[in-house]
């Protein structure tokens, strides 16, 4: 145990414990009084409660160096790893200065709240039910192929392509702060998409249009609501959303535009190119086709009576300075946005 | 009862390793392991892996490295296919998918590393156990390769002097199962949780290496534990070779260099059991703080560190609260590598159970003998992972295992069973608390068993021991459920550490000489008279202790490999 005996601050750590009794979750906070010092992280914490005070709190461990995912859990609102998360960081506002940007969850002063990760069942305290996770991950055939797409050449950039991706522990941060899953239940996920994009990307691989084509379907790259949340919750710099929209590119190249995520996307871009602003009841029937369009009809006739839907006939709703929208466009043309990763870009230890 | 061709226990990379082999080759393959095969402590390895790929390299410079290394108690003929078959393993995790580093060719990267005359160290990054591990779990996914994911080892099975099973716990529902298997192979790494400051993953507890032992399998080589010079003062987390690699120093509370009195050649960079025996001379003469020295990376300028140790640098500030740009880092030797375990012949078999194999960190093929190379350890995962596999494919179609064992269990479930009950019934009045006896023990082998022992130091080590068995005895658990019982789990855990720490330091007392790792100031020089043999460890079934034997060092005649004074 890394606490100190000496030390004589202590925090509150506030832990969502939960049983299961006749397939029913009983879950209730219990709050235990731990000492800390500037190096205490929160598994310490866990850890020195099992240890001294109750042997019954329950969660999972093991490398306590943020290399094998096994610990990672809500703390203060967010999904982390407990291993690589300081207690002095969540405390008199030092969360909010340390995660710039973000809207920091800060409830009581002096008080850590950790509990179950989400979008996953909760099989006992901090402990939750992987399998549909790595189901997920099963599911989009993690393992290089045969295939008439592979390349026996490798080159240096091989590995610049797949080292951000390859960082992944599958420790279910992203998965749990995932706000697709939470409308979506069927959905990969960002961890199973991020692991299907380094594939795609790696030249040994036999079926990678085989592979997009799949991945474009139900369930797939198109419902990811790109909110971001998997960015900030990765503890190891994956970006999993990077690699969906990656993904979204790539089978879009690839010709693979018959899903309606896809056709959105090209109607978007239509848009924007040829009148500078959004024609949404165009949109719609691009997206979803006539007989689809017809069946949002009742969802129209109620933004209608609200005054929601704008003239679909925008002859007079061209922005000012459409000529350098356009010339984005045409820039665009020339000079086309490699989708691939740069070696420059690729994360620590690329090349 | 759930029935295999083979059962593996252990998902690391050995034991994934030696499940391809099987499941290729069309046997009914099964992989047990306590926790997600991703989360094994392969994962943390950094470094790389070791092979002579590059043409103007030879595997037989690779293995009389590996020889001297170990300080000549290494098995010649284990060493040879080590080396010899390192390349085609290293290509084989490629052909699966492995992402290796590239050199700007295509060919596999390859760094140098300490204690061998060529770089022939392969990395993905610094990451190579994680990119390495994943791809063998790919591998077991494609395939189909069965795995009891979280099930905790209770028993290993035997029936007419043959492994034929294990009894396993289902761990999210506490209950029992018996796993028949014609072979049964160990894969479960190494015990470094036994002392006090060690690199290891909290899960490193040697059960299967204990089991063995209890089942009546040999274990060997238990006094070589090795300690990494540089973990963490506080945690332990590992600060890599790498960093005196790029030029750190190692200085005392008096803030100067010491290695120059230790290794007037290498300074910094000799090899690990020299530095580490340094740092703990200067610390006992005075010159450490809080049981610790420093690495001092100032020198080197802001820019360097952020723009190479950048990792490095987070570590320090985590888990010291250092910046290493401003101060110096505390550091000491951390436990980092147990380089005994099950005793095998050159193909993985026990010497001492038919059809019970083991590989990897459990196993003592003994390819590291003293002292392990950094980087052979990944590669003795995929190298006696296949060989072992291969061997069990073998045994299972050619040879004895061809008959399935008959054990249907049900006795061993029982019986452990009744174990599990008893333990929840002790009561915690007059009992003792498991964390006081694992703090205890640790503290203990640390303070007397570690980088410096002798005989005075051993005898209160053997306390420790006595103390910690009776504790053991009286351990009470707070949760009395069966789903998700991770105190039970600890618990038993410990109670292998236990006995992995009762041979440990019964060899260590044994073996009066220093050689590699084990260092005893009473008896400082190498006797290669009286000492080029293993030291094995039995478990006395009857009285519940360990004695131990002897096992010769197999050696192959090859006049290069005749021990000499191992200099850096």
């Amino acid at each position: 145990m890394s606490i100190p005996q000496t030390t004589k601050q202590t925090v509150t750590l506030r832990v969502l414990r939960g049983t299961v009794t006749g397939g029913k979750l009983v879950q209730r906070t219990q709050d235990f009084q731990v000492p800390y010092d500037i190096t205490t992280t929160v598994l310490h914490a866990l850890e020195w409660v099992k240890a001294e005070l109750d042997g019954s709190l329950t969660f999972r461990r093991s490398c306590r160096a943020s290399i094998c995912g096994s610990c990672a859990m809500v703390v203060n609102g967010r999904s982390r790893l407990a291993c690589k998360t300081k207690v002095t960081d969540l405390l008199g506002g030092n969360e909010a200065k340390n995660i710039a940007g973000s809207v920091a969850m800060i409830g009581e002063a002096n008080v850590i709240e950790v509990g179950p990760q989400r979008n996953q069942p909760v099989l006992k305290d901090l402990v939750v039910d992987i399998e549909p996770f790595y189901n997920k991950v099963k599911k989009i055939l993690p393992y290089v192929q045969d295939g008439a797409e592979k390349q026996e050449h490798v080159t240096k950039d091989s590995f610049a392509q797949v080292n951000m991706v390859s960082n992944c522990i599958m420790c279910g941060a992203c998965y749990s702060d995932c706000t697709a899953l939470v409308e979506n239940p069927d959905f990969f996920g960002p961890a199973a998409l991020a692991k299907a994009y380094r594939f795609v990307a790696d030249p040994r691989e036999g079926n990678k249009t085989a592979r997009l084509k799949e991945l474009s379907e139900k369930n797939g790259v198109w419902d990811c609501t790109r909110c971001g949340m998997c960015i900030d919750a990765c503890p190891k710099g994956v970006a999993p959303m990077e690699a969906i929209v990656k993904l979204r590119s790539l089978a879009m190249e690839a010709g693979i535009t018959h899903t309606e995520g896809a056709k959105h996307a090209m109607a978007f871009k239509g848009d924007i190119a040829t009148w500078g602003v959004l024609n949404e009841p165009f949109m719609l029937l691009k997206t979803k086709g006539i007989m689809g369009a017809i069946g949002q009809l009742p969802n129209a006739l109620n933004l209608a009576k609200v005054g929601k839907i704008p003239n679909p006939f925008p002859f007079d709703h061209k922005v000012e300075g459409l000529h350098e929208v356009k010339a984005i466009y045409a820039e665009l043309k020339k000079n086309p946005l490699d989708v691939k990763t740069k070696a420059a870009d690729s994360g620590p230890g690329a090349g | 009862m759930a029935k295999h061709d083979i059962v593996i226990i252990g998902a690391g990379l050995a034991g994934l390793r030696a499940a391809f082999e099987g499941v290729t080759a069309g046997l009914n393959t099964a992989v047990v392991s306590k926790i997600h095969p991703l989360r094994s402590h392969s994962c943390a390895a950094q470094g790389g892996v070791n092979a002579a790929i590059n043409p103007k390299d030879d595997w037989h410079d690779h293995a009389y490295d590996t020889v001297k290394g170990a300080d000549f108690v290494g098995d010649q003929d284990s060493i040879d296919l080590l080396c010899s078959e390192a390349p085609q393993a290293v290509l084989d995790l490629d052909k699966m998918g492995c992402p290796f580093s590239r050199e700007e060719d295509g060919t596999i990267a390859q760094r140098a590393f300490g204690g061998q005359n060529f770089a022939r160290t392969a990395y993905a990054a610094d990451r190579t156990g994680h990119a390495m591990l994943h791809t063998l779990w790919e591998q077991a996914i494609k395939y189909g390769v069965k795995v009891y994911d979280e099930y905790f080892l209770m028993e290993l099975t035997t029936d007419a002097g043959r492994a034929s099973g294990a009894v396993v716990m289902d761990i999210r529902s506490g209950k029992l199962e018996h796993l028949q298997a014609k072979a049964v192979c160990i894969a479960t790494g190494g015990y470094g949780r036994l002392f006090a400051a060690n690199t290891n993953a909290m899960t490193n507890t040697g059960d299967g290496i204990a089991h063995a032992m209890r089942a009546g399998a040999p274990a060997a080589d238990l006094e070589f534990v090795q300690f990494h010079p540089t973990g963490l003062l506080r945690s332990g987390i590992l600060i890599s070779e790498g960093v005196r690699g790029e030029g750190a120093y190692l200085i005392g509370a008096d803030g100067q260099r010491f290695m120059q009195k230790y290794a007037p050649n290498k300074l910094e960079l000799a090899s690990r059991d020299v530095v580490s025996r340094s740092m703990v001379t200067e610390i006992n003469s005075g010159n450490g703080n809080n049981g610790g020295v420093f690495l001092d990376v100032r020198h080197l300028g802001r820019n360097l560190i952020l723009e190479r140790l950048p990792q490095i640098r987070q570590l320090a500030m985590d888990f010291e609260g250092v910046d290493p740009i401003d101060e110096p880092i505390p550091v000491r030797p951390t436990c980092h590598y147990t380089m005994g375990g099950i005793r095998t012949d050159k193909w993985g078999q026990s010497i001492g159970l038919k059809g019970l194999f083991a590989a990897g960190e459990s196993a003592c093929v003994s390819v590291h003998g003293a002292n392990r190379l950094g980087a052979n350890s990944l590669l003795e995962t995929i190298v006696f992972g296949k060989i072992t596999g291969k061997d069990m494919v073998d045994f299972i179609k050619n040879r004895e295992g061809r008959d399935g064992a008959a054990t249907d269990g049900s006795h061993a479930v029982a019986k452990v069973s009744a174990r599990i009950a008893a333990l929840k019934a002790r009561p915690r009045d007059g009992g003792v608390r498991q964390n006081d006896i694992r703090q205890t023990l640790m503290d203990e082998m640390q303070e007397n068993c570690a980088v410096f022992r002798d005989e005075a130091r051993l005898g209160k080590a053997w306390d420790a021991i006595t103390t910690a068995k009776a504790g053991v005895a009286k351990l009470y658990v707070d949760d009395k459920s069966d789903a998700f019982n991770t105190d039970v789990i600890t618990a038993l855990e410990l109670e292998n550490l236990v006995l992995l720490g009762e041979a440990t330091v019964a060899t260590a007392i044994e073996r009066t000489e220093s050689r590699g790792a084990h260092s005893r100031t009473d008896f400082p020089t190498r006797d290669d008279e009286k000492w080029m043999t293993h030291i094995t460890s039995h478990f006395d079934k009857a009285t519940g202790n360990v004695t131990l034997g002897r096992d010769p060092v197999r050696t192959t005649g090859n006049p290069q490999y005749a021990p000499a004074e191992r200099k850096y």
